[in-house]
C-alpha cells in the first residue's frame, strides 16, 4: 500500500481527534453557565466549592485547564464519575464491550444481507424479485430507528414474550458461564435483528445501482464470452470492481452507526457507552459525559481509519501507486 | 402553482399543516390536562368496557343500569347540607352488598371528595387493602343506586372515569392522547423547518464564501466540513441539549449548527461550476463586482437546488429532534412526539401492553418525513427533469 496515502488518512484522522479534542473541552467549559456553576451545588460552603474547584482543577487559568485536559484524554485518566463515585475510565471500559458488539454485529449482518440482496436485485432486473428489494429498501430505510424498535419490543417482548423487555443480562445473572454466554446472546438478539432490519434496505438499493451499471460494462460481456462461470462473472469480475465504492459507504456509516448503538441502547436499556452518555448527560456528570463523547469519537476515528486501511487494501489504483514508488 | 397542488404529499402537507395550526384552538382544555384514568384503551377499542360516564346526584338518590365491567376510577364529589343535629348517611347500593360511604354528623356543610383508590377509603369500607376497590363496588351487571338520607339538600357529582376514553386513549398521567398527537404535530413542523431553514442558511452562507473564495477561506471550511461529517452528531446533540437548556428554540439551534454541511458542499461544487462559466466571465468582463456578481447571480442560481435540499433535509431534523426528545432530552413541558415515545417507553406503557401510545406518535413522525422526502423528490425532478425518468437505472 501506498504509505503516502496512508499517512494522509492518518492525518485526517489525527485532525478529526484534534477537532473532537477542542470541541469537548469548549463544549464543557465555555459554554454559556460556566461548567463551576454546573457542577458545585450553590448551596455548599464556600471551602467545600474551593475544595472541588481544586479536585477537578477548575481554579487553574483556563489554558493550562486545556493542557491538564488533553493529557488526561489522551491518557484515559477521565477522573471520578460524579455520579458513581468510581473512575469513569472503568466504568466506560465494562461497557465497551456491548456497544462494539452490538455495532459490529449489526454493521456485519446488515451489509453482507444488503450487500448479497443487491447483487440478487441487479441479476434480476425488471422481475419481481426486484421490486420487492427496491420496495423493501425504500421502507425500511426510511423508518425511523428508536419507532421500529419500540414496536418490535412491544410485539416481540410483551405481546410475544420471545425477548426479554430490557437489559443486557437477566436478573439475577445465571451462574455457569456458558448459560451467561446464551443469556447474553438472548439478550442482544433483538437490538441487533431491529439494527440488521433498518440498514440492509440502504445498502441493497446502493449495491443494486452499482452492480446493475458494472454488468452492463465490456469487461463483464468479455469475460461471459470467454465461457467463464456466472459465479466467477458475479463475485470474481463485477463485485470486485464495486467492492472500492462499497468501502467509501461503509466508512461513511459509521458516525450514523454510533448514533443509532446510542439510541438503541437506550430503547433496550444495554449496559454499554450509550446508555452511559444518556445517564451522565441528563444526571450533569459533565467529567462522565464528556469522556462517554470522546470515547465514542475515539471508536468512529478508528473504525473509519480501519475501512481506509481496507479500502487502500482493495482499490488497486492506491496499491499499485505504492508499488511504483 | 396548480401541478404543485396535484402532487398528493403537497396536499397531504397543507392539510396536516393546517390541522396542527388550528385545531387546537377548538380542542377544550389544555393538553396537559388529565381528563380520564391512567392508560384508558382508545373509545373504539374493545366496546366491552366500559367508557368514561358522570353522574350529577340530584334529590339526594340516584340509580343506573351498570351492564359492563367496572370502571376504572370509582370517585365522588360535592357538597351536603344538612341540620347539624341530624345524621347523613351517603349509600352505595350493589346488587349484592351494600355499603355505607359515609356517616357524617354535628356539621351544617359538608364538603365529600372520595377517590375509590384512597386507602383511607378502603380501610373505611373493610375492602381489602391491596387489589381495586371498583372490582368491590361493581360486582357484577345489574342496578346499582346512591342514596343521601338525612340531608336538606346535597349536590354531589359521581365521576367513573373508564377504560375507554377520547379517540386515542389515554397516557400515564390521564392525559388525551388525541390532543397531545396534535399538539406535537407544531413542535414537529415548527422544529423540522425552522432549523432546516437555519442550517440552509448557514451552508449556503459557507458554500458561498468556499466556492467563491477558494485558497485558504476554502480548504479551512472544507475540511471543517469534512470533520464535522465524521464525528456522530447524536452524542453532540445529547451533550449540547444537556448543558445548553432544552428549550423548542435551542433545540432549532442546536439542530442547525450540525446540519448544514450536507448544503455547504452542493453550494460549492456548484459555485465552482458556475464561477468557471462564460456568463460570469462576461460580467466580471463588464466590470461587475465581485458581490454583486454573488448577490445577484450565484445566490439566484442555487434557490432550485436549496428549495430541494430544505425539502429533503426537513425529515433529518424531525428525527433528530424526536430522538433527542425520545432520550428524554426536551423540555417536560413542551409537548412533542418524541417526548410521548419517551414517556411511552418510561413510565410503563410496555406493561400495560399501550400500544396507543406508542403508534400514534410513531406513525405520525413516519408520516411526516416520507411526506417531505416525496415533496423533495418531486422539487429535485423538477429543476433536473432528468431525474424523472432516470428513476429505474
Amino acid at each position: 500500500m501506498s504509505s503516502k496515502w496512508f499517512l494522509r488518512r492518518l492525518f485526517s484522522s489525527i485532525a478529526v481527534l484534534a477537532a473532537v479534542l477542542v470541541l469537548n473541552f469548549l463544549l464543557f467549559r465555555v459554554m454559556p453557565g460556566d461548567a463551576v456553576s454546573t457542577i458545585i451545588d450553590p448551596s455548599f460552603s464556600p471551602e467545600a466549592k474551593e475544595l472541588l474547584r481544586e479536585l477537578y482543577g477548575l481554579d487553574k487559568p483556563l489554558k493550562e485547564q486545556f493542557f491538564i485536559y488533553i493529557k488526561q484524554m489522551l491518557t484515559f485518566k477521565f477522573g471520578l464519575s460524579f455520579l458513581s463515585r468510581r473512575p469513569v475510565w472503568e466504568e466506560l471500559l465494562s461497557r465497551l464491550p456491548s456497544t462494539l458488539i452490538l455495532m459490529s454485529l449489526s454493521m456485519f449482518f446488515s451489509s453482507v444481507l444488503g450487500i448479497w440482496l443487491g447483487i440478487k436485485a441487479a441479476l434480476n432486473r425488471g422481475k419481481k424479485l426486484e421490486k420487492l428489494v427496491l420496495r423493501l429498501g425504500a421502507i425500511t430505510a426510511s423508518f425511523p430507528g428508536f419507532f421500529v424498535q419500540l414496536v418490535l419490543l412491544m410485539l416481540l417482548a410483551r405481546t410475544f414474550p420471545l425477548f426479554p423487555l430490557r437489559g443486557s443480562l437477566s436478573v439475577p445473572p445465571p451462574t455457569e458461564a456458558t448459560a451467561i454466554v446464551i443469556d447474553y446472546i438472548w439478550h442482544m438478539a433483538l437490538p441487533v435483528i431491529s439494527l440488521t432490519l433498518m440498514g440492509f434496505g440502504g445498502w441493497a438499493l446502493y449495491v443494486r445501482n452499482l452492480m446493475v451499471r458494472v454488468l452492463g460494462e465490456d469487461y463483464v460481456l468479455m469475460a461471459r464470452a470467454r465461457g467463464l462461470s456466472e459465479k466467477r462473472v458475479v463475485y470474481g469480475h463485477s463485485f470486485r470492481t464495486i467492492l472500492p465504492p462499497i468501502l467509501t459507504i461503509l466508512l461513511m456509516s459509521v458516525p450514523g452507526l454510533v448514533s443509532g448503538a446510542v439510541i438503541t441502547e437506550s430503547v433496550f436499556s444495554l449496559y454499554g457507552i450509550g446508555t452511559f452518555l444518556l445517564e451522565a448527560v441528563s444526571g450533569h456528570d459533565y467529567p462522565s459525559a464528556g469522556a462517554a463523547f470522546y470515547l465514542l469519537a475515539l471508536i468512529t476515528i478508528i473504525s473509519n481509519l480501519f475501512a481506509d486501511i481496507i479500502y487502500g487494501l482493495a482499490d488497486p489504483r492506491v496499491r499499485i501507486e505504492g508499488k511504483n514508488q | 402553482m396548480m401541478a404543485l397542488l396535484k402532487r398528493k404529499s403537497i396536499i397531504s402537507f397543507i392539510i396536516i399543516a393546517l390541522v396542527g395550526a388550528f385545531l387546537p384552538f377548538f380542542l377544550e382544555g389544555h393538553p396537559s390536562d388529565s381528563v380520564g384514568a391512567p392508560f384508558a384503551r382508545p373509545i373504539f377499542w374493545n366496546l366491552k368496557l366500559p367508557a368514561s360516564t358522570y353522574f350529577d346526584i340530584t334529590e339526594n338518590k340516584l340509580e343506573f343500569e351498570w351492564k359492563k365491567f367496572p370502571p376504572a376510577i370509582f370517585s365522588l364529589a360535592g357538597k351536603i347540607e344538612a341540620e347539624p343535629d341530624k345524621t347523613v348517611v351517603i349509600s352505595w347500593n350493589t346488587p349484592q352488598k351494600s355499603y355505607v360511604l359515609a356517616e357524617l354528623t354535628g356539621q351544617e356543610f359538608y364538603w365529600i371528595n372520595m377517590d375509590g383508590r384512597d386507602m383511607i377509603f378502603k380501610q373505611a369500607l373493610d375492602l381489602p387493602l391491596i387489589g381495586k376497590s371498583v372490582d368491590h363496588l361493581f360486582p357484577e351487571k345489574g342496578k346499582y343506586s346512591i342514596t343521601v338520607e338525612g340531608a336538606t339538600f346535597s349536590e354531589l357529582k359521581l365521576s367513573l372515569p373508564g377504560k375507554r376514553q377520547g379517540l386515542l386513549g389515554t397516557d400515564q398521567r390521564g392525559r388525551d392522547v388525541f390532543r397531545l398527537l396534535i399538539y406535537g404535530i407544531r413542535t414537529s413542523l415548527l422544529v423540522g423547518i425552522s432549523a432546516t431553514i437555519i442550517a440552509t442558511v448557514l451552508g449556503l452562507g459557507f458554500g458561498l464564501l468556499a466556492g467563491y473564495s477558494g485558497g485558504l477561506i476554502d480548504s479551512l471550511i472544507m475540511r471543517t466540513v469534512d470533520i464535522l461529517l465524521s464525528i456522530p452528531t447524536l452524542p453532540i446533540l445529547m451533550v449540547l441539549a444537556g448543558i445548553w437548556g432544552k428549550g423548542l428554540w435551542q433545540l432549532v439551534l442546536i439542530l442547525s449548527i450540525f446540519s448544514w454541511m450536507g448544503t455547504a458542499r452542493s453550494v460549492r461544487s456548484l459555485i465552482l461550476t458556475v464561477r468557471e462559466s462564460a456568463w460570469v466571465e462576461g460580467l466580471k468582463a463588464l466590470g461587475a463586482k465581485k458581490s454583486y456578481i454573488l448577490r445577484r447571480h450565484l445566490i439566484s442560481e442555487t434557490a432550485p437546488i436549496l428549495l430541494a435540499n430544505i425539502a429533503l433535509g426537513v425529515p433529518g431534523a424531525i428525527l433528530s429532534e424526536a430522538s433527542l426528545a425520545f432520550l428524554g432530552l426536551s423540555d417536560p413541558r413542551l409537548i412533542s412526539w418524541g417526548r410521548m415515545l419517551h414517556e411511552a417507553h418510561s413510565f410503563g406503557a410496555f406493561t400495560e401492553g399501550a400500544w396507543w401510545l406508542l403508534l400514534p406518535p410513531g406513525i405520525g413522525i413516519v408520516i411526516l418525513c416520507l411526506i417531505f422526502m416525496d415533496i423533495g423528490r418531486y422539487l429535485e425532478e423538477l429543476i433536473d427533469p432528468r431525474l424523472g425518468s432516470d428513476k429505474n437505472v
